[in-house]
């Protein structure tokens, strides 16, 4: 074959162009764009937000394309088609630095947004996230947009936070008595209230639950338990303060409920998608010891000894 | 191939200035990536500088790598030898000086307009669209002066050097203002499902239509040189050229398994990827039966030394990258730092190692000088082999680490303590590479306007 100018630059452009042809302009000219069943519009907020997202290059470490194998955050629903027919651009991310962010609308209240995004390792003591204090009043409107994340699921997910934020903070307000009480009595389920923590008190026990506690309750529980953390000023009502429990019959079982489900509307995430049974109770047993002073590890009711007890 | 004797000797303007935009800009990329790498394991150690944030940084970092470092540098080694194949002058020495003070101011706008959080949000496609066009202005302005020097040619041949050049740029040009959706100046983008196709469609020929072509182009023409042997094969050259353009643009979806795309289009797109194999052994096999029994010679010339230890990064990576396209494979390695490493030992080990080789190949012969100092271009090509393997093996263990970890039920969050180490590691090779882009860029000086040495023959 002869290579001539024309060969190679005419040549090269018709290829280049069926190939577009095909790869892309057959899948564009074909593209069902019938939104899903979870679509809605954008509101102004949430758009102005979304202009922030990617002004500040979120997109280089948060993904929002949910796949069939994911099990961490968001991973309840899968992506569709149908959930991207407003993005332009669309937002799917190449890499999971950071979370997914497809569900995360109504995942956490504002205000441990806000937390978050002045320093993340107030909230998340391991993030390797960038603080975006520097982002000012604009927060706000970001949070407007991370809160829409997952439309009318995150709007359900949103009403859920924001009527047990009232109920919390009813609670917190009446009192230190009326608070303890709602926390540990009114909210966990009687069954959970009556199990006291089934792991002894070893030592190399609690030196795992520190380590969990640092990594995982530091920011906003704070070293000594006392709710002092530094995620406490942005988040109301302010983290628990655990040295105040003692006699107040708090069980292994309380605390566990607490770690494992969360307490919605209160900046307090559930912690079932990342810590394992083990690991929570450790946690609790931790708690009890270090910050109440009293545990019930291991008391009765108990059932049969566990074959690795010493 | 002798330069006409009735005409001036050639100055070689154009060649130094990308020349010197290369060495320049290569140590600004692998700073930017040196501070990202630092971010992820330091957060806080750039609190609230919002115009460094890592966000802001990594665009930066691929930008320049892409455009700043390594498209300039297989450009002046193009601007030296397309004149010399062609048996003739460049067609403007003037357009070409033009060309590389646009190309300089681009790259500004480039760092000035992501810095301070103007982006299309698209990877591999955010420059907002006044930079755009002038990408394409400068992608032009090149396009002219290659043609016109072909068409002024006395050499009736083309060699393939030529046809690599001249079409990685017109594909470039075109593909680029077509993933830029440039005719939406405000959104630089199309909208859902289709923005993503259309958007790696382009992104993965940023390397296809682009870098591969120009690399390819350059290592054509340095080995044989170097070999003082002729090409092994031209029909492996047509083999290569035509395979490499009919099936690198078809494989832009393998990014998008995990994604609801049409089905077919992955398909498509994954037995594109395994057939890459053609294009890719077509022209490794061309390159390395031309140097077999030669090695001696390639070790001789740094600049050829450069060049080979880029095809055979290109061995690796294109191996590779065919087995990433099967989805099996990439239920493990998407979204984690695999492809971190998989994008290093292409853009850093093949394409830069290219444009590095094809700069120390060129620098003797435009500057009829020896270069300033052999000793300390063998020690850049011993750091950047050293931090191409390095990041390959500790981003590849990280991403193996994540991905695994993922797939059997780990979170994000647990799994960075994992990691940390081998950020840790990354971190500081990234520090060796952008000790070796200061080396560089210091022998490039020296090679050009301070340059002790005597004069060749």
């Amino acid at each position: 074959m002869k290579m001539t100018p024309v060969a190679v630059v005419l040549g090269s452009l018709l290829i280049l162009g069926a190939i577009v042809f095909m790869v892309v302009y057959v899948p564009y000219a074909t593209y069902d764009e019938t939104p899903s069943e979870i679509f809605r519009e954008r509101t102004a907020e949430e758009a102005a937000g979304r202009k922030l997202y990617i002004a500040n290059g979120c997109v280089y470490c948060h993904s929002q394309s949910i796949r069939t194998i994911d099990w961490g955050m968001g991973a309840e629903r899968i992506a569709q088609a149908g959930d991207y027919v407003q993005d332009q651009p669309i937002l799917l991310g190449s890499q999971r630095t950071g979370v997914d962010l497809s569900q995360e609308g109504g995942e956490h209240p504002d205000d441990w947004h806000m937390a978050h995004f002045i320093n993340p390792r107030y909230t998340r003591p391991l993030s390797i996230m960038p603080a975006f204090a520097y982002l000012g009043d604009d927060l706000e409107i970001l949070t407007r947009y991370v809160q829409g994340l997952g439309f009318k699921q995150a709007d359900r997910r949103m009403d859920r936070q924001r009527y047990w934020k009232k109920e919390a903070i009813r609670a917190y307000e009446a009192g230190v008595e009326a608070n303890a009480r709602w926390l540990n009595i009114d909210i966990v389920p009687e069954g959970w209230r009556n199990i006291p923590n089934p792991y002894p008190t070893t030592a190399a026990g609690l030196a795992r639950g520190r380590k969990i506690y640092q990594d995982f309750c530091l920011g906003c529980h704070g070293p000594v338990g006392d709710g002092m953390g530094p995620a406490q000023p942005w988040i109301y009502p302010p983290p628990y303060n655990f040295t105040i429990l003692k006699n107040r019959t708090i069980s292994g079982g309380i605390l566990y409920y607490h770690i494992m489900n969360g307490i919605t509307g209160s900046a307090m995430p559930y912690f079932k998608r990342e810590l394992e049974s083990q690991k929570i109770w450790e946690v609790g047993n931790f708690v009890a010891v270090y910050f109440i002073n009293q545990s019930d590890a291991n008391a009765a009711p108990r059932g049969i000894d566990s074959a690795w007890e010493p | 191939m002798t330069t006409n004797a009735t005409s001036a000797p050639p100055t070689y303007m154009t060649a130094k200035g990308f020349t010197l935009t290369a060495g320049f800009w290569m140590t600004v990329a692998t700073f930017m990536g040196l501070l990202g790498a630092t971010e992820l394991i330091a957060p806080d150690l750039t609190e609230n500088i919002g115009w460094v944030v890592f966000g802001r940084v990594r665009p930066i970092h691929v930008n320049l790598v892409l455009f700043g470092f390594v498209t300039p540098g297989l450009l002046a080694a193009a601007f030296y030898y397309l004149p010399r194949i062609l048996r003739t002058e460049l067609f403007s020495e003037m357009l070409g000086v033009v060309t590389v003070v646009l190309w300089n101011l681009v790259l500004i706008g480039v760092v000035v307009t992501l810095a301070a959080g103007y982006t299309q949000g698209r990877e591999y496609a955010e420059m907002i669209w006044p930079v755009d066009m002038g990408v394409v202005l400068i992608f032009s302005l090149v396009l002219i002066n290659f043609l016109m020097t072909v068409v002024r040619r006395k050499e009736p041949m083309l060699y393939v050097s030529v046809w690599y050049a001249c079409a990685g740029i017109v594909l470039t040009a075109t593909t680029f203002s077509l993933g830029n959706v440039i005719w939406r100046p405000d959104t630089g983008a199309l909208v859902g499902i289709p923005d993503a196709i259309l958007l790696w469609f382009y992104g993965h020929n940023v390397f296809g239509l682009l870098l591969t072509p120009l690399a390819a182009g350059v290592a054509y023409y340095v080995i044989p040189r170097a070999c003082k042997t002729p090409l092994y094969s031209h029909t492996l050259s047509l083999l290569g050229f035509w395979s490499l353009i009919v099936v690198y643009t078809h494989i832009g979806t393998h990014h998008l398994l995990q994604v609801p795309v049409p089905t077919w289009l992955k398909v498509i797109s994954i037995v594109d990827s395994v057939a890459m194999v053609i294009p890719v052994m077509a022209f490794l096999i061309n390159i390395w039966y031309t140097a077999k029994g030669r090695l001696g010679e390639i070790h001789n010339d740094i600049g050829a030394k450069f060049v080979f230890t880029g095809t055979i990064m290109y061995f690796f990576v294109s191996i590779q990258g065919s087995i990433m396209a099967l989805p099996q494979v990439q239920r493990i390695t998407h979204f984690n730092n695999w492809v971190v490493a998989h994008a290093h030992v292409g853009v850093l080990g093949f394409a830069g190692m290219i444009s590095l080789g094809g700069l120390y190949y060129i620098l003797p012969r435009i500057t009829n000088k020896p270069l300033f100092s052999r000793f300390l271009a063998d020690f850049q090509y011993w750091m950047i082999l050293i931090g191409v393997v390095g990041f390959t093996v500790v981003l590849t263990i990280a991403g193996l680490i994540q991905g695994n970890a993922w797939y059997n039920g780990e979170t994000i969050y647990r799994v960075l303590p994992e990691i940390h180490m081998y950020y840790i590691t990354r971190a500081s090779i990234g520090l060796l590479v952008f000790s070796s882009a200061v080396l560089g860029l210091y022998n490039i000086i020296r090679t050009l306007y301070f340059n002790p040495g005597e004069k060749l023959s």
